[in-house]
């Protein structure tokens, strides 16, 4: 009756028989399971399992099975495939993605907006809070205010000091842009300002104390130490006779008594200090720095010491900072003297060679420097 | 051009009935969005957001598969609530109760669904640890036949089995073991 008997390979040993028993039954289970079995064959083999209960559950544990492998093969494929697709979703949009930032950012807005906003309320408290504070000293904040400007124009450079001559002094046709002070380095019609003081000038006049008048004009210029050489040019000039002082070419000593006559307004006014440092603005080596009152219409000014030795000319003074000025030193005013004769533009200068002021006091010093010793007006 | 073959949910469901690849690729690239965003928002990482949205679509294609679909809603939904129903079991796995769920659209009870997907993964999983323990070649020949439904003569013919009875017989006993390994593990909750 078993259909399994009856295709029982004759040939085998009884151990393969046992076995081979086993896998036919395995392979008529599988026959059954899939539908292979003809409609009389199916009968028969279902009345079997109604009766053998053994038969029955090998059944239904090989369908299980069975069940199991295609669904775990197919979920396999499967799972591959939306992997293929996932890939190919990602390699498509890959900007369109979001981000780790939006991720985090959607993750943790909230968290951050309150963050943001007691940071805020901090920051505006906090300045508030100092502000109320300040008012009491407002006077004080406002010169450190003052000051912090003032800071501000020092990195700049120094401050040149150019008065600015707005009202008409004079009924000259025109008056005179800026102004600043000169004075001879030679009697044959020569004479020196700082070049900040001439720049851009279209005609330059000077005139000293005694209200001599000469045209004049830039024949040479030194921008790095801010040195002007002028020259008188007018055609009947007859020199402004024997100069009192001599050019000191060594550098002077710290704490000597120095002083400078320049025109920081119409007529001529006298300054006095001490030498107070060996350098210049920001620790410029070509310069004195000294202690002498100077506004604007100072520049280019003689400074003189005690025994009339011209030890250099006034160039400016520190914004900001009281009793700061500065002088190039003689020294580089002598060199450029001698580029000047190297040029051959011109012929050698004749320098001043005896100090007539040395034994004298200061009055009588003034009393013959002020003739060498001009206003320079500057017209644009 | 491509897309507009698959605008509506019929015509996606209808693609996959035929096996249609590029039915299943629009609509995974359609609903990604979504669920990544669903997830990244209730503290799940890209990785997740991927391995979670792959579960849903499977649940879906499959209930497909096996024509037990009654959809009541959109698609959208379904996939949206058996994404939702998975995610909070794994939050709960985690060991994290999510107490407030940043919700990004309306859902549909499917635990019905996603417990059969989940029993089936379990079974799945002792089957592939089964296969592995089996070795080879014993595993690729009953994958050969059983999965990838080849004919014995090729697998005769691979393998270098003298005869397609010898083929047989080597397959049987690799599925006698596979049963053992199988059974020892799984244990079907009925």
């Amino acid at each position: 009756m078993l259909p399994i008997s009856l295709k029982f390979d004759q040939a085998n040993t009884f151990w393969e028989k046992t076995t081979m028993l086993e896998y036919r039954a395995y392979e008529e289970i599988e026959r059954y399971l899939n539908g292979q079995m003809a409609a009389e064959e199916r009968a028969g083999f279902e009345a079997l399992l109604r009766t053998d209960a053994r038969l029955a559950e090998q059944v239904r544990e090989h369908r299980q099975m069975l069940q199991a492998l295609k669904g775990f093969g197919q979920r396999r494929d499967l799972r591959q495939q939306l992997n293929n697709i996932h890939s190919q979703m990602e390699a498509e949009q890959q900007p369109a993605a979001p981000n780790g930032w939006t991720v985090y950012w959607n993750r943790h807005k909230q968290t951050v907006a309150v963050a943001a906003s007691v940071s805020l309320l901090s920051v505006f408290g906090t300045l508030w809070s100092v502000q109320q504070m300040k008012a009491p000293v407002q006077q004080q904040t406002a010169r450190y205010v003052e000051l912090r400007r003032e800071v501000e124009r020092l990195k700049k450079a120094q401050t040149a000091i150019i008065n600015g001559i707005n009202d008409a002094s004079k009924p000259a046709p025109r008056p005179a842009a800026f102004s600043g002070t000169g004075f001879a380095i030679s009697s044959d019609g020569y004479v020196v300002t700082s070049s900040h003081v001439v720049e851009g000038a279209d005609s330059i006049m000077i005139e000293n104390k005694a209200g001599l008048k000469y045209k004049v004009s830039e024949i040479y210029r030194d921008e790095i130490h801010d040195l002007s050489i002028l020259k008188v040019s007018e055609g009947n000039f007859a020199g402004f006779g024997k100069l009192p002082y001599t050019f000191k070419n060594t550098e002077s000593e710290l704490g000597e008594r120095v002083f400078t006559l320049g025109y920081p307004r119409e007529d001529i006014v006298f300054g006095e200090g001490s030498l107070s440092s060996a350098s210049g603005f920001e620790g410029d080596t070509t310069a004195y720095q000294i202690s002498i009152p100077l506004n604007p219409g100072n520049s280019g000014g003689p400074l003189l010491d005690d025994k009339g030795n011209l030890i250099g000319v006034i160039s400016g003074k520190q914004a900001g900072q009281e009793g700061a000025a500065f002088a190039i030193k003689s020294a580089y005013l002598l060199q450029l003297i001698n580029e000047l004769a190297i040029t051959g533009q011109v012929q050698p200068l004749t320098l001043p060679k005896n100090n007539t002021l040395s034994a004298q006091n200061r009055p009588q010093q003034l009393k013959k420097l002020q003739d060498h010793v001009f206003v320079v007006k500057v017209y644009n | 051009m491509k897309k507009s073959l698959y605008e509506t949910d019929e015509a996606v469901i209808e693609g996959i009935r035929r096996s249609d690849e590029r039915a299943l690729a629009h609509l995974y690239k359609l609903y990604f969005p979504m669920i990544s965003h669903f997830i990244l928002s209730n503290s799940g990482t890209d990785d997740e957001a991927k391995d979670i949205y792959q579960e849903g679509v499977i649940v879906f294609y499959e209930k497909i598969k096996d024509n037990n679909l009654e959809l009541t809603c959109q698609i959208k939904t379904y996939l949206y609530s058996v994404c939702r129903r998975l995610w909070l079991k794994r939050l709960a796995e985690k060991g994290r109760y999510a107490t407030r769920l940043d919700e990004t659209d309306s859902f549909v009870p499917v635990e019905e669904d996603t417990l059969h997907h989940e029993e089936q993964e379990k079974q799945f999983g002792v089957m592939g640890d089964a296969l592995e323990q089996l070795g080879e070649p014993c595993r690729s020949l009953i994958e050969d036949y059983y999965i990838r439904m080849q004919n014995m003569q090729d697998i005769t013919d691979k393998f270098g089995y003298t005869n397609t009875d010898t083929a047989k017989n080597q397959k049987y006993k690799c599925l006698q073991r596979l049963k053992k390994i199988f059974f020892a593990t799984y244990k079907p909750e009925v």
